[in-house]
């Protein structure tokens, strides 16, 4: 089969405390992945309003991944399970939209689980690169 | 708790008249303090909320005037923002349900003090668009008939008695107030009598208040309001089911006036992230938006508007349509926004205003729910 060269661009929204720092543990740990991924560090996945991530949606990227702790880890005890329902909202929203939800992935990735946190980068690239590129990148009248 | 009643004093009145005469009764008796109304400007053929104390001014006072300007949600805001100085007698606010469903999402916002309100709602028959009000009345020539129109349609089996009503109005499933204190509703009843519905404690308090002055006799459940309730929600249900143009294509006319927000009875935030101050850029940045995909469309940032708008506040959309009713590109945003609304709502089997007890959904979780959302092949 022929593999595409397409290369997606993934931006990360990480929480400081599991999933940042579990991006962290797989780079000092030389565990391989993909370079697609851009992270950005976020006290919490719960202090992320849903306009950015529509933001780098609307602006072209091709997937979106928000990180926090697993839930009862959350540092501040709840916001990752407040992040779920807001990102069930923005889910629903951009289905309504005729956008790709499975464009943004949700995924709870503690501090230790450098490993998760790669084999979750190669899944999404891989699932991402099948899906194409967003639409979006080219429609410039948004 | 729900019972109903029928009014002594109100018999045989024809449903505006009775209204009115109803609120009179509650500020002569000093029941309440002041009465939140629409009420007739007809020099101008429109009708607006007005605070009304003094019992002779209610003279065309009009709640089923079929026009809406603003959800009154916005006028009970103000009246409700802080606690009144003088703490005895209360306010009350004859709301649409649309309203009474706004009031109740802006208490759970922390934006309305409920405990100097009554909320006394009614079947709405549903409203025009304003200005198609306005040429209506003036076609016709008098505003009582337009209204009169207006109710005895709502009853008609034809197919879609209600096509030149606001696209909202057609659409609403929740057209009888049920969570108020007291609503006065007329689907169903016999000769046009208005009955009296007691469905708090607080309008359990206001009706014993009243008891003496009206005569009130209590009323079972009339099995024509059932039916005729049951009929217009599955004709409009129906009505919800269509298909919807594409969104992006429907937004495209959209010049970020922020109208839409303005009338929202939801949009409460003094500092919304979606204003200019927040969303705009320095000359220079706009090049650089400009350079990553080649061009870049001015306004900018019109569908990022809607599309946050919509993350911010369709948990609790009300569906009132005043959105696509302020909207001048003719955007058909009432049935957009409700449409989005709908599908989040259900996520959490909301209800916005439904009941002051159920929690917001963007304030509270479940510990385990939403498998989907961490399922990505959905």
């Amino acid at each position: 089969m022929e593999r595409s060269t397409f290369e997606p661009t993934i931006i990360g929204f990480l929480c400081n405390w599991c999933t940042y720092a579990g991006a962290d543990l797989a780079g000092t740990s030389r565990i391989q992945y993909p370079p697609n991924i851009r992270i950005i560090r976020m006290m919490c996945s719960g202090s992320l309003d849903p306009t950015y991530v529509l933001k780098v949606l609307l602006e072209g990227a091709d997937g979106v991944l928000i990180g926090g702790c697993h839930p009862g880890e959350c540092h501040y005890i709840s916001g990752n399970l407040k992040a779920r329902r807001r990102v069930a909202i923005l889910k629903s929203v951009l289905q309504d939209a005729g956008l790709e939800p499975e464009r943004v992935w949700l995924r709870w990735i503690s501090a230790s689980e450098g490993a998760y946190f790669a084999e979750t980068v190669r899944e999404m690239v891989d699932h991402i690169r099948a899906l194409g590129p967003n639409p979006l990148k080219l429609e410039w009248a948004v | 708790m729900s019972r109903s009643f029928s009014v002594g004093q109100l018999k045989g009145l024809e449903v505006s008249e009775a209204i009115r005469r109803f609120l009179g009764t509650l500020l002569e008796s000093g029941a309440v303090r002041a009465v939140l109304v629409p009420k007739h400007t007809p020099a101008t053929n429109m009708v607006t909320q007005a605070l009304v104390t003094d019992r002779e001014k209610l003279d065309g006072a009009d709640p089923l005037a079929p026009v809406q300007m603003i959800n009154a949600a916005h006028a009970v805001r103000e009246l409700a923002k802080e606690p009144l100085e003088q703490n005895e007698g209360k306010i009350a606010t004859v709301l649409r349900p649309c309203e009474v469903r706004a009031v109740i999402e802006l208490v759970k916002l922390k934006q309305i003090l409920p405990d100097s309100l009554y909320l006394i709602g009614y079947d709405c028959p549903g409203v025009y668009e304003v200005m198609q009000y306005r040429d209506r009345v003036e076609a016709v020539g008098d505003a009582d008939e337009v209204r009169v129109e207006v109710l005895e349609r709502f009853a008609e089996a034809a197919a879609d008695p209600e096509a030149d009503l606001r696209v909202a109005c057609q659409l609403c499933t929740y057209f009888t107030a049920d969570s108020a204190d007291l609503s006065l509703s007329w689907i169903g009843a016999d000769d046009q009598s208005l009955l009296l519905n007691v469905l708090s404690e607080k309008g359990e308090q206001l009706t014993q208040a009243l008891q003496g002055a009206v005569g009130l006799e209590e009323v079972g459940e009339a099995p024509e309001r059932t039916e005729q309730i049951k009929a217009v929600r599955a004709r409009r249900l129906k009505a919800q089911d269509e298909e919807q143009e594409d969104l992006l294509s429907a937004l495209a006319p959209c010049i970020r006036c922020y109208n839409c927000r303005e009338v929202c009875p939801i949009c409460y935030c003094k500092e919304c992230l979606l204003v200019p101050a927040k969303m705009g850029y320095s000359s220079e940045r706009y090049l650089r938006r400009a350079q990553k995909k080649g061009q870049i469309k001015m306004p900018v940032d019109t569908v990022l508007y809607h599309l946050t708008k919509m993350n911010h506040m369709a948990s609790s959309c009300v569906a009132c349509g005043l959105c696509e009713q302020a909207c001048p590109m003719d955007i058909p945003l009432g049935r957009i926004y409700s449409r989005v609304g709908r599908h989040v709502q259900a996520l959490f089997d909301y209800v916005p205003g439904r009941s002051l007890e159920e929690e917001l959904p963007v304030t509270t979780f479940k510990e385990e729910e939403l498998p989907q959302v961490e399922d990505i092949k959905r």
